[in-house]
């Protein structure tokens, strides 16, 4: 039987002296042990600034408060490259809608269109994070599980082959904008699926969601060499981009928002990119898509629409 | 208002502090679980700085242990409905306290979801984006803004529940049925929906073929109640062992008075026992002299025995004054299954239903008892009031019989069935049909062009659901080492297949066709490790709390009596 009486020594002076110092050391041991385990979080850096985090959602920022917060991304480009970019908030065009259109019989696998559009997004360098992926397909076969990821580029073209190039399809159903939580990207009325980079909060749903593998997640702090920045900006665009958020490719919006071709079709050595405006019917897309008799959507069985096109000239 | 308020705090202070009071394997666990949690902390430091470039994941599997965990936990948090079932829709009362220990493993769990995810995000600085009104939640769009929706819900349905009868036990009143059962029944239903949103989060996604199929909720829905109860069946067993005040011996000694002719009961001892007992008034006067024949009033000293566990006779017993402990032998074992202080009863279920004692009684401090023979009590639960207060108190008993774990022992075998026959109508699907989609599944079950890593995973995992299943259709698994075999290799398998074998292998080969594999790095692990013992932790310091508070030991009777955690807890001082 467990006695009620408790143990008299409890209330003696020397017991509650030692109790309580015991207490106070236990506290203490604990709060430094807590203190040692956050010790990393000292080389947190500038991770976020009050600015940053207290930004509003992209679409309900008046004008004013856009121009501050490009007044504070072109502070923070230029502390941190020692260059001053000029970073715009470009906005659709009334009558415009982009598609692309890629002629699969000329494409010659070189690879020319990754590395543009890198050094134009200012994606990260190291490590390197690459916007499109160029499959090495055998004659005869649409089945990307038969592609080659990893294909030398000095080999190109190679006989028996053709090579498909994967970017962004900004579809007209994205999966990848249904099932962000946070609206963090949307499609805008030219077509283009965008992300706002301060909104995203990295849980890479969007990522799973994807049937084409178009997304890219900054895993890490991007690298990006001074010298390679590209200044001109957008901020749907190529601004540089934080650890912890989701990018891809945005038909170089920074360029053809404002009446250019994106990177990837400019550098392409054999023209088998092409790029225009699907509402205009005399655009050179407009008139593949009526020419051609085959043109492709990748993964068509999805539902997602793309608004990128793959075609055969023969 | 104010003394509401007061009291209440007054509560939360006591259990607090009781948190912090054990004996030295009580430290050493709770020791243990802190630094395991720091080391995942310090994990976790060093992923915000450095980024998810810490992890295994990449842009190929771009989801990995952290999700396998929180799905798997997700299960767990809705298993504790399974307990409810029983109790509130069957009414069976084995089971009754039992709920609340199912429930608390729900909220434990839940907290380690949210946890789970926390660490997954890139950016857990914006969570706040989450947040409806300040921030944009693409509700009901995306299946992650359900599922923020319905996690913290069940928190909160669990933390309620738990919280209110916890406190309603505290203060010895009879809990308000409007005041909970309609949260119970909400809960059952959201315990559903937690899972089964869970699994719409992967089932939603066109684009991974694997997961792109409608069997995998109810997959879901089988393992986590296999996979739950499982979990809680052990933890009823350590429960059981960690709260036992002693050996069973403690029970053989003392002095048996419970039979003592003692003094004729008069009226001025039910006006005593009415004082305590409020519903007593409204028993008429006629009501209460015929009770008197045959009733009588005895003393007991500390450390005699009122009534043995085991013995038979007609008698029901209410305390006057003092104080009277219930232990029951479990096993080797004593535990305190309620505390009986003025007022209360026991002693009556035999009483009433004619069969052996379930527990022992013993007098704690110097105590005047009202004995009652059966015809009497029943005389007194004539009047309405006092019926309904005795038959709410006799459920009021903290018992983990093995007939209570052999119940959920019933739900784990159904499940494990259940589960597996769905695992063959899913690899029946992938593999007989044969198409392109069934590359992940290859993946996974038999490797795909030379990438094998989760082929040992996967078939661990269905050999342990296999024994299992086994198992526990045998009798064998009714003696209590199986069962706990049977339930230790379901957990392990389900926590595979659902982990590993179902969050990665979606991811592989990508939907591009090439072929990443994952492997958790070590900081990862140790962030995983850390969110289990943080989580185990929590889990412990709930039932650290919920104990003593049903078994009567801490009450708002006993508050201010030299602020009791050491002696009011039967772990705290082993004999």
């Amino acid at each position: 039987m467990p006695a009620p009486v408790p143990p008299p020594d409890r209330t003696s002076d020397a017991a509650m002296g030692r109790r309580s110092f015991l207490r106070g050391a236990a506290a203490f041991g604990g709060l430094t042990a807590l203190a040692a385990s956050l010790a990393p979080l000292r080389e947190l850096g500038d991770f976020t600034s009050t600015e940053e985090f207290l930004q509003k959602y992209y679409k309900e920022m008046t004008p004013e408060e856009m121009a501050r917060v490009l007044a504070r991304i072109e502070r923070e480009v230029k502390h941190q490259y020692g260059i001053r970019p000029h970073v715009r908030d470009l906005k659709p065009m009334d009558g415009v809608e982009f598609v692309y259109c890629l002629n699969l019989t000329r494409c010659i696998g070189c690879r020319k269109c990754v590395h543009a559009c890198v050094a134009e997004n200012n994606q990260s360098r190291n490590p390197e994070i690459q916007y499109i992926r160029v499959l090495k397909m055998p004659h005869g076969s649409m089945d990307v599980e038969k592609g080659d990821h990893n294909y030398k580029d000095a080999q190109v073209p190679d006989k028996g082959f053709f090579y498909m190039p994967v970017q962004c399809q900004q579809c007209e159903n994205p999966p990848c904008v249904k099932v962000c939580p946070v609206n963090a990207t949307w499609q805008e009325k030219d077509g283009i699926t965008v992300i706002d980079y301060d909104w995203c909060i990295g849980c890479r749903y969007c990522e799973a969601a994807c049937p084409y593998f178009a997304r890219r997640f900054n895993f890490t702090k991007p690298e990006i060499p001074a010298e390679r920045l590209n200044p001109e900006m957008a901020y749907l665009g190529n601004r540089p981009r934080k650890q912890g958020v989701m990018e891809k490719c945005h038909f170089c919006i920074q360029r053809t928002r404002a009446g250019k071709y994106p990177a990837c079709l400019e550098v392409c050595p054999v023209g088998a990119r092409k790029f225009g405006n699907i509402l205009d019917p005399e655009s050179e897309v407009s008139h593949i898509l009526r020419e051609k008799r085959v043109f492709i959507q990748l993964k068509e069985e999805m539902g997602t629409s793309p608004r990128f096109f793959y075609y055969f000239d023969k | 208002m104010i003394t509401a308020a007061r009291n209440y705090l007054v509560f939360l202070r006591r259990c607090t502090r009781i948190a912090f009071v054990g004996d030295w394997r009580y430290y050493a666990w709770m020791g243990g679980l802190t630094v395991i949690a720091l080391l995942g902390l310090n994990a976790y430091a060093k992923q915000l700085v450095h980024g998810l470039a810490t992890t295994g994941m990449s842009d190929e599997v771009s989801w990995g242990v952290y999700i396998a965990n929180f799905t798997f936990l997700v299960g767990v948090a809705a298993a504790a409905v399974m307990m409810v079932i029983p109790v509130y829709i069957y009414d069976n009362e084995e089971l009754h306290d039992l709920v609340i220990f199912g429930e608390l493993l729900a909220v434990a769990a839940i907290i380690m979801c949210l946890a789970f995810v926390t660490v997954d995000l890139g950016r857990p600085d914006r969570f706040w984006h989450l947040i409806p009104g300040i921030g944009q939640m693409n509700f009901p769009k995306s299946m992650l803004s359900w599922d923020v929706i319905v996690l913290n819900g069940y928190l909160l349905l669990n933390v309620y529940i738990c919280g209110y009868l916890l406190y309603c036990r505290y203060q010895k009143r009879k809990p308000s049925t409007w005041f909970y059962i309609p949260f119970v029944f909400l809960a059952i239903v959201w315990a559903i929906s937690i899972h089964t949103v869970t699994a719409f989060l992967y089932v939603g996604l066109g684009g991974r073929p694997f997961w792109n199929a409608s069997i995998v909720g109810p997959r879901f829905l089988a393992s986590a109640f296999t996979a739950g109860p499982a979990l809680i069946i052990l933890a009823l067993q350590v429960i059981r062992r960690v709260t036992a005040s002693g050996s069973a011996a403690e029970l053989k000694g003392g002095i048996d008075v419970g039979g003592r002719p003692g003094r004729p009961a008069t009226l001025a001892d039910l006006e005593l026992l009415a004082r305590e007992l409020p519903e007593m008034a409204d028993v008429p006067e006629a009501d209460r002299r015929r009770a008197l024949a045959g009733a009588a009033v005895i003393e007991a000293s500390p450390g005699e025995v009122l009534l043995r566990q085991g013995s038979a006779s007609p008698h029901a017993f209410f305390v006057l004054v003092g104080r009277v402990v219930v232990k029951k032998q479990e096993g080797d074992l004593a535990r305190i299954t309620r505390t009986a202080r003025p007022g209360d009863q026991f002693g009556e279920v035999s009483a009433l239903h004619h069969t052996s004692r379930e527990a022992t009684a013993i007098a704690e401090e110097q105590s005047l008892i009202l004995r009652l023979p059966d015809t009497a009590l029943k005389v007194l639960l004539e009047t309405r009031a006092m019926h309904q207060i005795v038959h709410s108190r006799m459920s009021e008993r903290l018992m983990i019989t093995d007939r209570s774990l052999l119940i959920l022992r019933g739900i784990v075998q159904v499940s494990m069935i259940i589960n597996v026959f769905l695992l063959v109508c899913e690899v029946f699907k992938e593999f007989y049909s044969g198409t392109t989609h069934s590359a992940s599944a290859k993946y996974l079950f038999v490797g795909l062009h030379g990438h094998h890593a989760l082929v040992p995973w996967i078939w661990t995992a269905i050999a342990f659901n296999l024994i299992a299943m086994v198992l526990l259709v045998l009798p064998l698994s009714r003696s209590l080492k199986w069962l706990d075999v049977a339930c230790v290799l379901s957990i392990i398998g389900i926590w595979i297949e659902k982990g590993m074998g179902l969050v990665i292998p979606g991811f592989i080969p990508t939907p591009l066709g090439a072929i990443v594999e994952y492997l958790p790095s070590v900081n990862e692990t140790l962030v995983c490790l850390g969110i289990w013992a943080f989580g185990l932790l929590c889990y412990t310091i709930l039932l650290r709390m919920a104990v003593p508070i049903l078994q009567g030991r801490l009450t708002k009777a006993n508050e201010g009596q030299g602020d009791e955690p050491d002696a009011a807890l039967p772990a705290a001082t082993p004999h």
